[in-house]
């Protein structure tokens, strides 16, 4: 290697380095290593000779694409540390694990990619492990997978099951908690807190949390003209529903109401509420957290225009009040209907009952402990 | 007709008028008219001599019997022109409805009131009768002397004030309580609250009232006036029909020109039967004044009686008439009840008092809507057609006439300050139906609605002219002249009613908001109901309760995940509910044996090993539905057998209790152990009876409404 060679070769990976910069799994292709302008144009065996060089040296990393070969920049840093390795084997192993980045590769994997026999792998990886190039870990996704990872960086957050995970194990109490936390944000925000007492006309209206009104629409004004209206017909109608003791209730809010929560928005209330301080709660894992909420029809989406907000369900059926400790039910009245009800509806030998068989509605227990 | 009157005082009016229809049908009869039924409905269609044979009972028996279950609609019979043989067939949906009775007299009573409410339940006692013989009737037993009939004592309506105005009662009525009556009648409103006179049973009662309250129902369309075709089933009928049409035609059927001839001759022939059938309806909503927005008006405008029409109205027009025959319209009962269950659900979902206007809305809907259903046998007059094409609407007017007066319709809705309501998606008006897409309803919201005109007209924007602080004269009737809250009101009574109209849209928008549709505002001040989307959407509704029920939370998280994505295979499933992967499967394995979900098999290789198989699980909606419906139906059964078996353990207290000396007094007649057995018996009868009719509300949201 001449004096030239050496240079342009510094020349080359400097370029690179500069290149990606911003993205440091930036690929390069040929194209886009003639394209920084250091080899001279068209001399391709140039260019060949210095990727072999460097590729040699370990600053190159090849990879295989559809379209063709590229390279990734490996920092010079990493490259060094294979010249800690002292047999093949380990060069071979310690590539596979290289490449497989922060996903981890499977010891299995590594082994049917080098064919190379049980023990000289085992040896390898021991002797890699001993040097701390490489250590084992576990993802969530199969515990009992033997996986392996370069020392220096920490598991994929798909390796790891992201904040829902604490040692490998689904966090469920924190999800829990959190659900809750997000409920009742939904809650407070999606929906209008109705105290009883405010059914009697003296009383000062409870403001609402945003934006007081004053004037025509306050609650007070609409009341005080409501009464007018029922002072009319009160003769006729008692009106029951005003004379019923009212408790208090979430009401829904008015049509075309703007301001029901968003993900970024609940996603802020849980940052600012410090609820999760250990684990930075991104906008995807709080979106996963409300998804499931609505899959369990505690909330509902709600679109106006590109907003898409989130809102309690049954909003006048919920617990009124926002903190609800981890295993409450959530909401006041749970359904119920005809099959929930019946034994039937929840009967194990159900598709064994008839009459003259083995179990049958007259003699049936389930209904012997329902009736009394 | 006797064990009627004697039905035990502590059962709900439900269960009560379920078990009548029950006693009226299975044990007055002793059997026969049951066997009658029940062979014709397992052997289909036959004659009298088939009948005989199969029922073990004498032709003679058969005869009396067909006639006594013809009476009451539960069979259809054909008579061939040609050999005059007559066959008869069973008709299952009539003998499904006396299940329903209980419901139907309900919902009657709160409607129509009590004395509607009465003689439908004579109605259904006689069967279809002369009109006649049906005031007759009434009169006769509900007359002054009458021993009170049972479960009435939760509805008594004060006739007092004015016995000629038997209409009132329909503003009492309409309060739409929406608790199941069953469930606990003590929170029963009917806006009298509870000082109901009973001065009726002092009072004979009128036949003038009677006759008007009938034309009332006729007009209405609960009660319908008998034709002959109606004993026909409707296959028959259209197969006669076009066997009548056929003679028209010698040279036989061919070609395309002569076909679409036939068919629409057999059409109109059958749009003439419709509105052959319609006749006095017609004739009583032309010349009578059955707008309840008459009666409301009087009420809210000014509060006084300056009562609307005159004593001529359709009751005259019925006495002119006394032979004609009259039966309940089971079509139309249906859909006074699943408008119930709408509003129940709308209560649910939304609040009491959305679910009042939504009921408002409703009434004023279904005066055109005649059924929930139907299908190419359905016969239908032009205008019912032209309702079921084009869909009915109604203006916040008339909605707002159909509005109890004991609703307060300021309440219900929190306040929000005005800068966070956007009034352009508030009052964004849907033209088109939404379109059912698994379990969502697309908004309509997100692409299409952008093509139909201009943004301008996107939206109603007589909203936004009611949303200011004053109201400025938009409906033309009123002139506030710019007073701001606090001012004094010229017209009061005008001006309240502009306010509350303005409240009462807000209800209906927030309606049009739910993910469920319950509304769809359809035009400027126009609102309509797409039931059928509404009603899928309740059958979810349903089946989530189910499945929440059975198992838990996670259960209904994981089905309702699948029914979003279609199928999914066990490792995407777990990540996606956040739950730890062995509870996923073990709650699975638990559905799928339940039969809610159903899980496929595809093997990766030839070798089909389990573990280099993929298991993806899905939700099938179609079959868990029917699944979950067979199931009600068998658990009613299963109810119906234990009260059998209540009935034969308790059949020696029972039989005391049932003696005419002991009855409607047993409480001083038997012995303290035997009258608390007995207790225990009604309690035990209450509940099972209660819950096949609440069963029947499941059946009616999967399958009839």
């Amino acid at each position: 290697m001449d004096d030239q060679t050496a240079l342009l070769k510094t020349q080359l990976y400097a370029a690179c380095e500069e290149a990606c910069s911003g993205d440091p799994d930036r690929l390069f292709t040929q194209e886009d290593l003639t394209a920084l302008d250091v080899i001279p144009p068209k001399d391709i065996k140039k260019l060949l000779q210095l990727i072999q060089i460097l590729t040699n040296e370990r600053l190159f990393a090849p990879v295989h694409l559809h379209s063709g070969l590229a390279w990734r920049l490996r920092p010079e840093a990493e490259a060094a540390k294979y010249k800690q390795l002292s047999s093949h084997d380990q060069v071979l192993v310690y590539e596979i694990i290289d490449a497989a980045g922060a996903e981890g590769a499977w010891q299995q994997d590594i082994k049917r990619r080098l064919n190379v026999q049980d023990n000289a792998l085992r040896k390898a990886l021991k002797e890699l492990e001993a040097k701390r190039l490489v250590a084992q870990f576990t993802t969530v996704e199969n515990i009992s997978k033997k996986m392996w990872i370069k020392a220096n960086i920490k598991p994929s957050s798909r390796a790891t099951g992201g904040p829902w995970y604490t040692d490998q194990f689904l966090d469920e109490a924190f999800i829990e908690a959190l659900q809750s936390v997000v409920m009742s944000f939904i809650k407070n925000r999606g929906s209008y807190l109705s105290k009883g007492e405010r059914s009697t006309r003296s009383m000062s209206p409870v403001l609402p949390k945003k934006g007081i009104i004053n004037g025509a629409t306050s609650e007070a004004a609409i009341k005080s003209k409501k009464r007018t209206a029922d002072a009319i017909s009160k003769d006729e109608t008692p009106s029951a529903p005003a004379a019923r003791p009212r408790k208090t209730i979430r009401l829904p809010l008015p049509a075309g109401y703007m301001e029901y929560p968003t993900t970024e928005e609940i996603t802020a209330g849980i940052q600012a509420a410090e609820v999760a301080k250990g684990q930075p709660l991104k906008q995807e894992h709080v979106q996963e957290l409300i998804d499931v909420l609505v899959w369990d029809n505690r909330v509902e989406e709600i679109r106006m225009g590109n907003r898409v907000g989130y809102r309690a369900v049954r909003i006048t059926k919920q617990n009124p009040s926002l903190y609800s400790k981890p295993g409450d039910e959530d909401f006041w009245e749970p359904r119920s209907n005809g099959l929930t009800s019946v034994p039937c509806g929840k009967c194990p030998v159900f598709d064994l009952c008839e009459e003259g068989g083995p179990v049958w509605a007259g003699g049936c227990e389930y209904f012997d402990q329902w009736l009394t | 007709m006797s064990s009627m009157d004697n039905f035990p005082q502590y059962a709900s009016p439900c269960s009560l008028a379920y078990a009548l229809a029950l006693e009226s049908t299975l044990r007055l009869q002793s059997g026969t008219l049951q066997r009658i039924v029940a062979t014709l409905l397992a052997r289909g269609r036959s004659n009298v001599r088939d009948l005989a044979l199969h029922t073990s009972l004498n032709p003679k028996q058969v005869r009396h019997g067909l006639a006594l279950v013809i009476q009451h609609n539960l069979v259809f019979y054909q008579t061939d022109h040609e050999t005059a043989a007559t066959t008869y067939e069973a008709n299952p949906q009539a003998s499904y409805h006396l299940v329903r009775i209980g419901k139907i007299l309900d919902v009657i009573d709160r409607k129509y009131g009590i004395m509607a409410r009465n003689l439908v339940n004579d109605l259904l006692m006689l069967g279809h009768v002369e009109i006649a013989e049906l005031v007759r009737y009434h009169r006769l037993k509900h007359g002054p002397p009458k021993v009170k009939i049972n479960g009435e004592q939760n509805h008594n309506h004060d006739h007092d004030h004015d016995p000629d105005d038997d209409f009132d009662n329909d503003n009492d009525l309409e309060n739409g309580d929406l608790d199941d009556s069953f469930n606990d009648d003590t929170h029963y409103v009917n806006g009298n609250g509870t000082a109901h006179g009973t001065a009726d049973d002092a009072m004979p009662i009128q036949a003038n009232e009677v006759y008007d309250t009938l034309a009332q129902l006729i007009a209405a369309g609960v009660v319908e006036s008998v034709s002959v075709t109606m004993f026909q089933s409707p296959q028959d009928l259209k197969a006669s029909v076009e066997q009548e049409c056929m003679k028209e035609f010698p040279n036989g059927i061919r070609g395309a020109k002569v076909m679409t001839e036939f068919d629409t001759m057999v059409k109109s022939q059958i749009k003439a039967i419709g509105v052959e059938r319609a006749t006095m309806k017609r004739k009583l909503q032309e010349n009578a004044l059955y707008e309840p927005s008459n009666i409301k008006r009087r009420k809210l405008a000014n509060g006084g009686m300056s009562n609307g029409f005159a004593g001529d109205s359709g009751g005259s027009i019925l006495r002119d008439e006394p032979n004609m025959v009259v039966r309940l319209n089971l079509d139309k009962c249906l859909v006074e009840l699943r408008n119930q269950k709408l509003t129940e659900h709308a209560e649910d979902f939304v609040g009491e008092t959305t679910a009042q206007v939504f009921a408002g809305l409703l009434a004023s809907l279904c005066k055109k809507v005649y059924r929930c259903q139907h299908d190419q046998y359905t016969i239908m007059t032009e205008e019912e057609e032209e309702t079921y094409f084009t869909g009915v609407r109604v203006t916040s007017e008339e909605i707002f006439d159909h509005l109890s007066p004991g609703v307060d319709v300021s309440t219900g809705i929190g306040a929000a300050s005005e800068e966070d309501i956007d009034i352009r998606f508030a009052e964004k008006i849907r033209k088109y139906p939404p379109q059912i897409q698994g379990s969502h309803i697309q908004g309509t919201l997100d692409e299409g609605d952008e093509i139909l005109g201009s943004d301008d007209e996107d939206y109603d924007r007589s909203g936004e002219h009611l949303k200011g602080t004053h109201v400025n004269g938009h409906r033309g009737s009123i002139a506030q002249n710019g007073t701001k809250m606090g001012g004094d009101y010229s017209g009061e009574s005008q001006s309240s009613r502009a306010e509350q109209m303005r409240h009462m849209r807000q209800h209906l928008l927030i309606l049009t908001e739910t993910k469920q549709q319950f509304v769809r505002h359809c035009g400027q001040n126009e609102w309509t109901v797409d039931f059928g989307p509404l009603i899928q959407q309740l059958r979810y509704v349903e089946l989530d309760t189910m499945i929440e029920d059975n198992f838990g939370r996670q259960g209904l998280r994981l089905t309702r995940i699948l029914r979003e994505k279609g199928k999914l295979d066990d490792k995407t499933l777990p990540a996606m509910a956040l739950m730890r992967k062995p509870d996923v499967h073990v709650k699975m394995a638990e559905m799928e044996m339940a039969g809610f979900l159903e899980v496929q098999e595809v093997p990766r290789d030839n070798n089909r090993a389990a573990n280099r198989t993929m298991f993806f699980w899905f939700f099938d909606e179609a079959r868990t539905i029917k699944r979950v419906l067979d199931n009600a139906y068998k658990s009613m059964v299963r109810c119906l057998e234990r009260l059998e078996v209540e009935r034969y353990n308790k059949r020696a207290i029972l039989s005391l209790a049932d003696r005419r000396d002991v009855q409607g007094k047993e409480e001083e007649m038997l012995r303290g152990d035997v009258y608390n057995e007995y207790l225990e018996f009604i309690e035990i009868e209450k509940k099972l009876l209660s819950q096949v009719s609440r069963l029947d509300d499941l059946v009616s949201v999967f399958q009839d409404f």
